[in-house]
């Protein structure tokens, strides 16, 4: 009894314990800010990543696609038993080209290389992470490449040309088509290319305001060049598309490079007849992706031609960076955890050799070495505890409340969250209780080891040495 | 009751030895009041360490009822500590963040554990309010050391050691840190609760007028004990002079 009653008076008396809890305090609520912190990043990365690029997807190595027509692709996968764990499907194509615009009263050309992605609007939705990035509200809801009648306004001031489009590419074992392509009348091929196409960041060199230039509003055109599909040579294609909307994913690598096309006009325009380059598919429970690519690779058992994966193996380098990055930055902030660990020790230290005198009158008293050391060690424990407790309540505070913060810091200092590098309008955070609990975990841990070694002091001093201690 | 033989110690003070007991032996009697006198370093406090199993021997034997108790393990010794000895030191050695009840109560509080102390509780509390009240300090049970005179720190410290109904106490120079009238009333407490509990006292002084209260006083000099005198009562009239065992 009489070890948590002095182990509560030292607490309460000592100046010394204050400065202990304080540092621990800190180094605790610096941890559960940057995991939170890192975990929102996580998190929001994940959620982008992963609205972006399906549960499973069946691709194909070739720019020319599957060796294969899609609509008997999806109705093989139907009919396989992979298809109940199936919530929806579509198919697209992805390949390289560059789009083409001009800027400017000298109409100066911008080329930019680009992922072109092929997709039936409403299908691509389905499959989920397409439309609430639409930045057109209406859009949103109802995703499609259809012009807005603004957008129709400025596309027909372009007065646009008829594209030249060449026939399809036969599949294995057909004929060539040889008939040319109807011509269809003139209406504008809508696209939505992402937010870093259509806008340019500019930052005010006086005033350091960053702000976004539209270069590319709706109705615009613009150009689009891709290789055609065919086996024996390649042959570049182009076409003039409409801006319809512009997609904003807050992922500057993905905002920078990808446009969306109508996939019909896009396999017309690379003669690709019914092929794509790729199924995305939607499933009822990401838990059952594992039974799913195993069943996929049973009926396209071409690993190579047909390549199967989940979109975690498809980012696996992308997802593990982060999760390195976050565990070193655990160890780093742990060391200062353990700084605090030597601050208790030394503390401790001097606690013991100050209340020398007070052992020797409990060993006088009968007091055993154990129930000294553990004076010492609920001492330390304690000090963890409440440390913790407190550190893990100012860290959630910061973290609630870190986008006020950073817009305060930012004002006073300059230096901040750079919204340019990540396109996040608000710095993303997420509280793991797991996490918070380790770090907790860790702390009391590092009070207590560090608290043994004037613990296991304190008890093996010798009654006299200890009340002869001036 | 509590007999030495032949105790040796010696400290080590950087590279010397200093040989502090040179072949002590001691016997203590039952309810007696015992004062051993001698200058300072004569080895004084370190016998009394030895007897109350604060430090142990280098050679020779401590034994209480004729069972070596020097030689027995931590745990044995903490209990003697505990309930059989009871200890009071010249710089009262209170512990400062507790009250004086707090400082009395302690005893009890090392010789129970967590779960039994909440039943003993209210028994250690009565027990400690009445022998404080019996060395006179029935107002001031909620000071802190800081806040009591030096006697009556002493007064708490002797209501500490006494609280566990000890048989033996130990008394390290307890008027040492007082004035004279106060180490006076000290000692005649010790006397009274000699006589009324019965507890037996062994006192280190350099204090020779106070040693007249005691039954019998040895002298201490060289780490040796010289020769002891026997008073009859608490007067001061000397009735007997003693040759003890050992001694030149």
């Amino acid at each position: 009894m009489y070890k948590a009653l002095l182990c509560w008076r030292y607490l309460r008396t000592r100046f010394l314990a204050f400065v202990c809890i304080v540092s621990v305090m800190l180094g605790v609520a610096t941890l559960v800010v940057v995991n939170s912190v890192m975990a929102g990043f996580s998190t929001k990365l994940k959620d982008r990543f992963h609205g972006l690029m399906s549960d499973v997807i069946v691709e194909s190595p070739s720019y020319n696609g599957f060796a294969m027509d899609s609509d008997q692709m999806m109705a093989k996968i139907r009919n396989s038993p992979a298809n109940e764990h199936i919530a929806a499907m579509t198919p697209t194509i992805e390949v390289f080209g560059m789009i083409i615009y001009e800027v400017g009263a000298n109409r100066e050309q911008i080329t930019i290389p680009v992922h072109i992605v092929g997709t039936d609007a409403q299908g691509r939705a389905d499959i989920g992470g397409f439309g609430e990035y639409l930045r057109q509200p209406a859009r949103s809801k109802n995703p499609s490449f259809d012009l807005t009648p603004t957008a129709m306004k400025r596309w027909e001031a372009f007065n646009p040309r008829v594209p030249i489009l060449l026939p399809p590419l036969p599949l294995p074992g057909q004929a060539p088509d040889i008939t040319p392509p109807p011509v269809e009348p003139l209406k504008p091929i809508g696209a939505i290319p992402g937010y870093g196409i259509t806008h340019y960041r500019l930052t005010d060199p006086v005033t350091k305001i960053t702000k976004d230039v539209e270069v590319l509003p709706e109705g615009t055109i613009f150009k689009i060049v891709t290789v055609g599909a065919g086996k024996e040579q390649i042959e570049p294609v182009s076409s003039n598309f409409a801006v319809a909307d512009t997609i904003r994913t807050e992922m500057t690598e993905y905002d920078a490079r990808y446009v969306y096309v109508p996939l019909e006009y896009l396999q017309r325009l690379r003669a690709m007849g019914n092929r794509v380059t790729h199924i995305q598919l939607k499933l009822k429970d990401y838990s059952k992706a594992a039974l799913v690519t195993a069943e996929l690779r049973k009926i396209f058992p071409d690993d190579y031609a047909y390549q199967i994966n989940t979109w975690e193996e498809k980012q696996n380098s992308l997802l593990a960076a982060v999760e390195v990055e976050r565990g070193l930055l655990n160890l780093l902030l742990f060391m200062i955890v353990g700084v605090a660990g030597f601050c208790i020790l030394a503390i401790f230290s001097m606690i013991v050799r100050e209340k020398t005198r007070d052992i020797g009158i409990l060993k006088s008293l009968g007091a055993s070495n154990r129930g000294v050391m553990q004076i010492f060690l609920c001492y330390g424990f304690l000090l963890g505890l409440i440390g913790s407790g407190l550190g893990t309540a100012l860290g959630l505070l910061i973290t609630y409340n870190i986008n006020p913060i950073e817009h305060f810091l930012f004002k006073m200092t300059g230096v901040g969250f750079d919204r340019g590098v990540y396109y996040f309008d608000a710095i993303p955070t997420k509280v793991e209780l797991m996490t918070v609990f380790l770090v907790n975990l860790g702390a009391i841990a590092i009070a207590v080891a560090f608290s043994v070694w004037p613990a296991l002091r304190a008890a093996w001093m010798r009654p006299v040495q200890a009340l002869r201690y001036e | 009751m509590l007999v030495a033989s032949n105790l040796v110690k010696s400290y080590k003070r950087n590279a010397h030895v200093v040989k502090v007991l040179q072949g002590v032996d001691l016997d203590i009697q039952e309810g007696e009041f015992l004062s051993i006198v001698g200058a300072s370093g004569s080895g004084k406090s370190t016998l009394l360490h030895l007897l109350g199993t604060l430090d142990r021997p280098d050679a020779g034997t401590v034994s209480l009822d004729r069972k070596r108790i020097d030689t027995l393990g931590a745990r044995e010794r903490d209990r003697l500590r505990n309930s059989t000895f009871g200890f009071i030191f010249q710089f009262y050695h209170l512990l400062p963040e507790l009250t004086a009840l707090g400082n009395v109560m302690m005893p009890a509080m090392v010789g129970h554990s967590m779960f039994n102390w909440w039943g003993s509780r209210q028994e250690a509390r009565k027990r400690a309010t009445e022998m404080l009240e019996r060395v006179g300090l029935g107002h001031r049970l909620n000071h802190k050391p800081r806040e009591l005179s030096g006697g009556e720190m002493q007064r708490t410290a002797i209501a500490r050691a006494l609280v566990s109904k000890p048989r033996i106490l130990f008394a390290d120079e307890p008027t040492g840190n007082l004035d004279a009238e106060s180490g006076e009333e000290i000692v005649k407490l010790l006397r009274g609760m000699n006589r009324e509990q019965d507890v037996t006292i062994l006192m280190v002084t350099h204090n020779l007028e106070l040693v007249r209260h005691s039954d019998r006083v040895v002298r201490m000099a060289g780490g040796k004990l010289e020769m002891g005198f026997k008073f009859a009562g608490s007067g001061s009239k000397l009735v007997e002079k003693l040759e003890l065992a050992g001694s030149t």
